[in-house]
C-alpha cells in the first residue's frame, strides 16, 4: 500500500474536479502570458508598449482597430497643413494585434499584457502583505486569547463594517508622494505598484485576521494541542508546527479569492484617479484612460476611440478573475473535503 | 422576549460605539495627514503668506487646540450639525453672516436620500431574481440550467460594477435615448425641471439598479442554491410532498424559508459594501450620493464633509445591522443571541 501525503491527495481530487482544474491552467496561462508575454512580443514585433505610432491614430485621434499594420515609425514623415502626411510607398511596417491603445497609437497587445503584470504583482503583492500583517495577529489574538483578543475582534468588526474604499483612497492619493517611489525597478516593478500593493494589503489584512483567529479558536481547544503542550512544546513550536499547517487551505483558499477582488479593486482605484500614473499599463488604468476619472470624466464618443479598448481589457479582468474565483472553489473542495458546501 | 430586546440593546450600544469609533478614525486619520487647509479660504493661490495662513485657520477655527475642536465636533454631531463644508469659504472669506449656504447636513440628508434610492431598489430587484433564480439552480443540480445560471450570474460580478455601469450608460442612455443617462431625480416634488414624481425617479434609476443587481446577483444566488440543495433531500420535504403539496408550494413554504437567515446574514455583511459600490455607481452616472461625496470629500481633504459622510455611512451600516438582527430574532426565535465570529467577505466584498 502506497502511501500519499495530503497534498498529493488533494492534488488528485483537484484534478478529478474538471472544471476548477481548468480555471487553474487558465489561470496559470494568464500569469505565464502577463510575466514572460510582453518581453516576447516586443521582441518578435520589434516594438514595446511604449512606442509612440502617430500613424495608429487618425485625425480625430480615434486609434487603429486589431491586427492592423501601421508604419514602424516612432515620429511622423512630416505634416501638410497640421495632418500627417502618408507614409511612402514601401515604408517598414509594424503589427498591432489588439490595435492601438489610444490617440498616442501604442500597442495595444502588449500595453494589456504588460498591464496584467502589475495588476497581477499589485494584486498577489496585496494578498502577501496581507498575510504577513493578518498571519500574526491572528495568531496571537486566537491563540492567546485575553486583551490582544477583544481589542483585534472589535477593531476589525468594528473597521470592515465600513466600506474601506474611502479610506484607501484618502491613503492613496496623501501618501502618494512617501510611497510612490518605492521599491520601482526597471520594467518588472512599475512605478507605484510596490505602493499600490502596500495600501491594498494593509486595508484587506482584516479578512486574513479574522479568518485564522476563527480558525485558531477552535483548534487550540483540540486533542492535539493539549497533547504538544503536554510534552513541553513551545507556544512558538505549536504555533508553527502544530497548527500552522491546519491553517494553510483555508488561507490558500482565501488568497485565491482575494487575488480576484485585488484585482478588482486596483481597477475601481485607477477609475477613482487614485491608482498608479496612468502612464503605467495596468488593466484598471488601460480602461480609465478611456472612460476618464472623477475628476476628468470622458464620454464614450464612437468618434475618438474604439470599442476594442474596453473589450480587451474587460475581457482580461473577466478571464482572470473569473479563474480565480472556480480555483478556489476547487481548492476548497479539494483541500477540504469534510467541510463539503 | 426580553431576552432579544437586551440582545437588541447591546446591539445598539456596540452601535453607537462603531459609530465613535469611525468618527474618531476619521478626525486622528485627517490631522495625522499633512493638508494645508488655508488653500480652501485662498483657492489657486501658489504661496500663501504666513498672515494668511493665521487667518485662514482662525476663519476654519483650527486654530484652536485639536482637542476643544474634536469636542466641539462631537457636541455638534449628537445634534446633527456638520457645519458648513470648506469649500464653501473660498466664495467668501470674510464670512459672511446673512448668506445662508448649504450646510453638511442638508447635502448629507440629500445624498442619504440618493445612496437608499439606489440600494435599496437594487436590494429589491436582487431579492426578486436571486429567489427563482437560485431555486431553479438548486433543485436542478448540474443540469444545463443550473450551469447557465450560475455561470451568466458570475460575470457580473467577474466585472468591475464601474465598467458595467459605463457601458449600460454608453449604450441605453447616451446611444439608445431609452434612459436619461445621468442625474438623479428626488422622489419628492422638488421644482427641478424635468423632474416629475416617481415615473422620472426610476427612469433615472433603472440603469443603476441594473448594475447594482449584476454585482450581487451572483453572490445570492450561489447562497440559494446551496441551501435549496441541501433541504431537498431532507425529510420534511418528502412527508409535505407525500401529503400532496405542489412543488411550487413545497418550495416557497418548506424550502426556502431555511436560506432566508443565510441571505439575513449576508445583508448584514455587505451593508458597507453596497455603499461603496454605491461610489463607482453614482460616479457613472453623475449623481450626488453618499459614496461620491465622500470619495470628493477624501480627495479634497474637506474635515468638515468628511467627518459628515463617514458619520451617515457608519450609522446606516450599524442601523441596517440593528434591522438585520432584529429580523434574525423574528424570523428564528431559536437563534443564540451571539455575534458569529467567522463573518468573512463575499467576492464582492472586494471592491470594498
Amino acid at each position: 500500500m502506497q502511501t500519499r501525503s495530503p497534498w498529493k491527495l488533494a492534488f488528485s481530487r483537484f484534478r478529478r474536479d474538471r472544471l476548477s482544474f481548468a480555471a487553474g491552467c487558465v489561470f496559470a496561462f494568464i500569469v505565464i502570458v502577463s510575466f514572460a508575454g510582453g518581453a516576447t512580443a516586443s521582441a518578435l514585433l520589434h516594438h514595446n508598449g511604449t512606442d509612440i505610432f502617430p500613424y495608429a491614430a487618425n485625425d480625430n485621434q480615434k486609434p487603429v482597430g486589431p491586427w492592423t499594420r501601421v508604419p514602424a515609425k516612432h515620429g511622423s514623415y512630416g505634416y501638410s497643413n497640421g495632418d500627417l502626411t502618408p507614409p511612402p510607398k514601401g515604408a517598414p511596417t509594424t503589427l498591432l494585434i489588439f490595435g492601438a491603445d489610444g490617440a498616442l497609437g501604442r500597442d495595444e497587445f502588449i500595453r494589456v499584457v504588460d498591464g496584467g503584470k502589475a495588476s497581477l504583482e499589485i494584486a498577489i503583492g496585496g494578498v502577501l502583505i496581507a498575510l504577513l500583517i493578518g498571519l500574526p495577529l491572528g495568531a496571537i489574538s486566537g491563540y492567546f486569547g485575553g486583551v490582544t483578543d477583544t481589542l483585534v475582534s472589535r477593531v476589525t468588526e468594528t473597521v470592515m463594517s465600513f466600506p474601506l474604499l474611502l479610506f484607501l483612497v484618502f491613503a492613496s492619493v496623501n501618501l502618494d508622494y512617501t510611497l510612490k517611489p518605492i521599491g520601482a525597478w526597471g520594467s518588472i516593478i512599475p512605478e507605484g505598484v510596490v505602493a499600490e500593493a502596500v495600501l491594498i494589503g494593509v486595508f484587506t489584512s482584516f479578512y486574513p485576521t479574522r479568518l485564522v483567529r476563527a480558525r485558531l479558536l477552535t483548534l487550540r481547544r483540540e486533542e492535539f494541542v493539549e497533547a504538544a503542550e503536554m510534552v513541553g512544546a513551545s507556544h512558538w513550536r505549536i504555533l508553527r508546527h502544530h497548527l500552522l499547517p491546519h491553517l494553510r487551505p483555508t488561507l490558500l483558499v482565501w488568497a485565491a479569492v482575494a487575488t480576484a477582488t485585488n484585482i478588482l479593486l486596483e481597477v475601481g482605484l485607477s477609475f477613482i484617479g487614485a491608482g498608479v500614473q496612468p502612464e503605467t499599463p495596468t488593466w484598471g488604468s488601460l480602461l480609465s484612460t478611456t472612460w476618464g476619472t472623477i475628476y476628468q470624466p470622458q464620454l464614450f464618443t464612437s468618434v475618438s476611440f474604439t470599442v476594442w479598448q474596453t473589450i480587451f481589457p474587460t475581457a482580461a479582468i473577466l478571464l482572470c478573475v473569473l479563474s480565480l474565483n472556480q480555483l478556489s472553489e476547487g481548492l476548497r473542495h479539494a483541500l477540504e473535503p469534510q467541510a463539503d458546501r | 422576549m426580553s431576552r432579544i430586546v437586551s440582545f437588541l440593546i447591546r446591539r445598539a450600544i456596540a452601535g453607537v460605539f462603531t459609530v465613535w469609533v469611525m468618527f474618531t478614525f476619521a478626525f486622528v486619520v485627517f490631522w495625522s495627514i499633512p493638508s494645508q487647509p488655508a488653500n480652501f479660504v485662498y483657492p489657486g493661490r501658489q504661496h500663501l503668506t504666513d498672515y494668511q495662513i493665521q487667518q485662514a485657520d482662525h476663519i476654519l477655527g483650527i486654530d484652536r487646540p485639536k482637542l476643544t475642536q474634536y469636542y466641539d465636533y462631537v457636541w455638534h454631531v449628537l445634534h446633527w450639525k456638520f457645519g458648513r463644508s470648506w469649500g464653501d469659504y473660498a466664495f467668501n472669506p470674510g464670512l459672511p453672516s446673512g448668506i445662508h449656504y448649504p450646510d453638511v447636513s442638508s447635502e448629507l440628508s440629500r445624498e442619504i436620500g440618493v445612496t437608499l434610492s439606489i440600494t435599496l431598489g437594487g436590494a429589491l430587484f436582487v431579492l426578486l431574481l436571486s429567489v427563482p433564480l437560485g431555486a431553479i439552480a438548486g433543485s436542478h443540480l448540474r443540469s444545463l440550467s443550473d450551469r447557465t445560471i450560475s455561470l451568466v450570474a458570475l460575470i457580473g460580478v467577474c466585472t468591475h460594477p464601474m465598467v458595467i455601469a459605463l457601458i449600460l450608460r454608453g449604450i441605453f442612455g447616451e446611444h439608445l435615448h431609452w434612459v436619461p443617462p445621468t442625474g438623479y431625480c428626488p422622489l419628492r416634488q422638488s421644482g427641478y425641471p424635468g423632474c416629475d414624481g416617481v415615473r422620472d425617479w426610476a427612469s433615472h434609476l433603472i440603469l443603476p439598479w441594473t448594475t447594482f443587481t449584476l454585482l450581487f446577483l451572483a453572490l445570492y444566488i450561489r447562497m440559494i442554491r446551496a441551501s435549496v440543495a441541501e433541504t431537498l433531500p431532507e425529510d420534511f420535504v418528502r412527508t409535505a410532498r407525500s401529503k400532496g403539496a405542489s412543488e411550487l408550494r413545497v418550495m416557497a413554504r418548506h424550502v426556502l424559508p431555511n436560506a432566508s437567515l443565510r441571505v439575513l446574514t449576508m445583508v448584514g455583511m455587505e451593508i458597507g459594501t453596497a455603499i461603496a459600490v454605491c461610489a463607482y455607481i453614482e460616479t457613472a452616472f453623475g449623481m450626488q450620493g453618499l459614496g461620491l461625496a465622500g470619495i470628493q470629500a477624501m480627495l479634497g481633504l474637506d474635515l468638515p464633509e468628511i467627518l459628515g459622510v463617514v458619520t451617515a455611512i457608519t450609522l446606516i451600516v450599524v442601523l441596517g445591522n440593528l434591522i438585520v438582527d432584529g429580523l434574525y430574532a423574528f424570523i428564528d426565535p431559536r437563534v443564540r443571541f451571539t455575534v458569529d465570529n467567522n463573518r468573512t467577505k463575499s467576492l464582492a466584498g472586494g471592491v470594498i
